[in-house]
């Protein structure tokens, strides 16, 4: 039961990540969905419920807050779509009713796409370890299962902070000797990558710097610094070097469920440049990004615009009130641009995206 | 004056000092060399401490040995051929030729290095051929009429200079005399292929001119000649192409167009001048930044051209909006495609794939004979010190323009290069028509033109 004296003190961790996720003091996927995860570990620690359902809506109220704070950080949403997916199972499990199998199978598959049945909450309640709706001990259900339920929760923070290392591990399967690899901006994500694999493979990296944020260039030196031959170039001149490129790698901002993803702008730029010479492109991205959205109609990717001075800077003084400057964020790349997906749970082409996320997330959370 | 005398003394001990530092800078690079200069520097500072201690004169004598000192390592680098001068073109050097110690890759190889403003001046070249060679290195004369135009300008000074030795004539000496003028240019910067073509017809009509006619009126026709190339093939061919795509733009519409092009932007402000509603989307990018120069163009009319401003990695985000998209061309080759500016490509890619017309702007006298495959196999690399705003980044102080980028690009990462190509290459498939002189044609029609105009030589 989310009474008013808790959600208060649940409000007060809450609200600081709203407000720093507003001023986008916390930027970047990982980031924010780490302190999210935080912030969820508090809140169903303190929460006070007697049923799964209050649970769920308490956790829900939350994520909706911190996802309408910043909807273009959609690892947030992503992390307690996550955390609600666990949570579930995790009861399921306590329930000793046979929740989703880890096996996989069609049969399987078709039954997952179907909401899921509402027959669980009557069963449960015949069941002796966990009471649900105790009047004589209504903390009775939290105490049984919040242990198990930080368990859950630990889970999923684990798999945060081992990221990198899992989507890095098969590096040297996509990078070979001597390739020419083309990237841009900065990728935490790409920056683990490239590095794991220079540790089996002498090869090269292009990377185009990015404007007008210039991640590219911290790319450059932070890779170069690691000991592997570094170029940097200019955005304008990636079609010009694509013809040399082997492998394109991007990171991702947040995979889509058709297979697409919104990333840096220029990723798409440099797809579609890919696409012309049938180069490979490759994304190597954390699941966290996988995101139960769709984007098919937008005309800028994701809608997110940056500050305009770093375009045009105060210094054209004279031009700065006449001209209109655009600077979106992020690039809307269509799925038939990218070759696949690495992450920390394999690779996957874009087409079988949907299907990881039938895995990931349970359906009734695709709304918060 | 007992006053301004130490004063004086300290600038020349710290204008000394910061000769020395500079010295031992190069010294960690190119050690024999810098040893050299080194000791050419202790000389140097040894004569002038003389002095100094010695007399109380005016600081104006006192200055003068310091101001020597201070270009005694430029000129000690200056002395061997393969040392570029400044200091950019040190990074530039340290970045490129030390391939067998860094990983680098060869297949940027031919790319070769940008060319330092003071290059070695071989042989008798024209002061005029000077001055130009130092315009093209440094980029105060870009673009492919532009430097057409200077270039024959220059000519004719060189032509009107020109005196043909006894026992010889003008018709057969004045292309040897002309040739090392002509290289001079191309190692201040590779020649672009207007002056390519508009140096052929040159030689053309010089072996061509009449040996019985005085020399005098010889060089006069000449450079009528050349006058009438640069009307006939640049200045009314513009205008005719302004005539052409000018009709092309209607009221209302988006123009989209990609960094500056003198053609495109002087048939946007013909557009305007017809009292054409239209508002222009200008598509920038490193390492050139020419858009810029094209925006205060076109706002600085009345009533200035709306316009849009982005870099190109926003290009995705604006294509959508755009009704034609204008672009320029450095050279167009045989088998349609385009030699431009860098990310032309790009932004002609994604014109094509959103189905948004790309018209082509381009004189007949670009034309080349030659096939271009892709934009790797012949390129140009950009000054570095162009992007001296590296500075920015690697180092948080911009104190020193040059210094810092050294420090943080040469000495602490010998694994990262730094690459500035200046043109690629479009596929003909991406461009819609083509906007000549003669009128709208597809690229892949560009090799039927010279025939066209009835020339066997372009």
């Amino acid at each position: 039961m989310a009474s008013d004296p808790q959600s208060a003190a649940n409000q007060r961790i809450v609200e600081d990540l709203v407000s720093r996720l507003r001023r986008r003091q916390l930027v970047g996927s990982r980031a924010t969905a780490l302190e999210t995860l935080l912030v969820l570990r508090q809140v169903v620690s303190k929460a006070r419920f007697s049923n799964i359902d209050q649970l769920v809506n308490i956790i829900r109220s939350v994520g909706r807050r911190l996802v309408d704070a910043q909807p273009k950080e959609h690892s947030v949403g992503n992390t307690v779509r996550k955390v609600l997916h666990h949570i579930r199972e995790e009861y399921h499990t306590a329930n000793e009713q046979p929740a989703v199998e880890s096996s996989f199978s069609i049969a399987k598959f078709v039954l997952q796409g179907q909401p899921r049945k509402q027959a669980t909450i009557p069963s449960s309640e015949t069941r002796v370890p966990l009471k649900e709706n105790d009047p004589d001990d209504p903390d009775s259900f939290a105490r049984v299962l919040k242990p198990v339920l930080m368990e859950a929760i630990q889970d999923v923070f684990d798999e945060l902070e081992t990221v990198y290392d899992n989507i890095s591990k098969n590096a040297k399967d996509h990078i070979h000797s001597d390739e020419i690899i083309l990237t841009l901006g900065m990728s935490k994500t790409v920056d683990f990558f490239l590095k794991a694999a220079a540790h089996y493979r002498n090869y090269t990296v292009i990377v185009a710097e990015t404007a007008p944020f210039y991640g590219g260039r911290e790319m450059a030196k932070s890779l170069s610094s690691a000991g592997i031959s570094t170029f940097l170039v200019p955005d304008s001149s990636i079609y010009a070097l694509m013809s040399r490129v082997n492998k394109v790698i991007l990171g991702a901002h947040a995979i889509l469920a058709n297979g697409g993803m919104f990333a840096t702008s220029g990723s798409l730029l440099a797809a579609t440049a890919a696409r012309s010479y049938s180069t490979p492109v490759v994304v190597c991205a954390g699941q966290f990004k996988l995101t139960p959205l769709w984007n098919l109609y937008h005309e800028y990717g994701a809608l997110d615009f940056g500050d305009p001075s770093a375009v045009l800077g105060f210094d054209e003084g004279d031009l700065v009130d006449k001209v209109d400057v655009v600077n979106p964020y992020y690039d809307y790349v269509r799925p038939e641009l990218l070759d696949v997906f690495i992450t920390n749970y394999g690779d996957h082409p874009p087409s079988s995206i949907y299907r990881l996320l039938k895995e990931t997330y349970d359906d009734e959370d695709n709304e918060l | 004056m007992p006053v301004p005398e130490p004063e004086s003394a300290s600038a020349e001990s710290q204008s000394l000092t910061k000769a020395q530092k500079k010295a031992e800078g190069r010294a960690r690079q190119e050690q024999q060399r810098a040893a050299k200069a080194a000791q050419k520097q202790q000389q140097q500072s040894g004569q002038n401490a003389g002095p100094s201690s010695n007399k109380s004169k005016g600081s104006t004598v006192q200055k003068k040995p310091a101001l020597e000192s201070n270009k005694i390592p430029s000129a000690a680098a200056s002395s061997s051929k393969d040392a570029p001068t400044t200091r950019e073109g040190a990074v530039g050097a340290d970045g490129l030729s030390d391939g067998p110690k860094s990983r680098g890759l060869r297949i940027f190889s031919h790319f070769g290095l940008p060319k330092t403003p003071g290059h070695q001046i071989k042989g008798d070249i024209h002061p005029a051929i000077v001055k130009l060679g130092l315009q093209f290195s440094e980029f105060k004369i870009c673009g492919a009429n532009a430097r057409c135009i200077a270039t024959l300008t220059a000519f004719k000074t060189v032509i009107q200079d020109y005196v043909t030795p006894p026992h010889n004539t003008l018709s057969r000496h004045l292309m040897t005399h002309l040739s090392p003028q002509i290289t001079h240019l191309v190692t201040a910067r590779p020649m672009s292929v207007t002056m390519g073509n508009a140096i052929r017809q040159l030689k053309l009509e010089i072996s061509g001119s009449d040996i019985d006619l005085p020399e005098q009126d010889a060089k006069d026709a000449l450079c009528q000649e050349i006058d009438n190339y640069i009307r006939d093939r640049i200045i009314i061919a513009d205008e005719v192409i302004e005539d052409l795509a000018v009709k092309k733009i209607k009221d209302g519409d988006v123009v989209l167009t990609y960094a500056r092009s003198s053609l495109v932007e002087k048939i946007l402000l013909r557009a305007h001048s017809l009292n054409k509603r239209f508002s222009v989307m200008v598509i920038d990018s490193r390492p050139l930044l020419e858009g810029k120069t094209l925006l205060h163009s076109l706002t600085s009319v009345i009533p200035p051209i709306p316009c849009t401003y982005a870099l190109l990695p926003a290009l995705p985000s604006l294509i959508t909006d755009a009704d034609i998209v204008l672009l320029g061309a450095h050279s167009l080759h045989a088998n349609g495609s385009v030699y431009s500016r860098a990310g032309t490509a790009m932004v002609a890619m994604l014109a094509k794939e959103h189905s948004v017309p790309v018209m082509l702007c381009c004189e007949t006298y670009k034309f080349s004979e030659t096939v271009m495959l892709d934009g790797f196999g012949k390129n140009e690399l950009g000054l570095l010190s162009i992007n001296y705003f590296f500075a920015l980044l690697f180092a948080d102080a911009v104190c020193n323009q040059t210094a810092p980028m050294k420090f943080s690009l040469g000495a602490s990462n010998s694994n990262l290069e730094v690459l500035n190509p200046l043109y690629d290459s479009t596929p003909a498939s991406c461009i819609t028509a083509v906007v000549t002189e003669v009128g709208l044609i597809p690229p892949t029609s560009i090799s039927s033109i010279p025939l066209a105009l009835g020339r066997t030589t372009l």
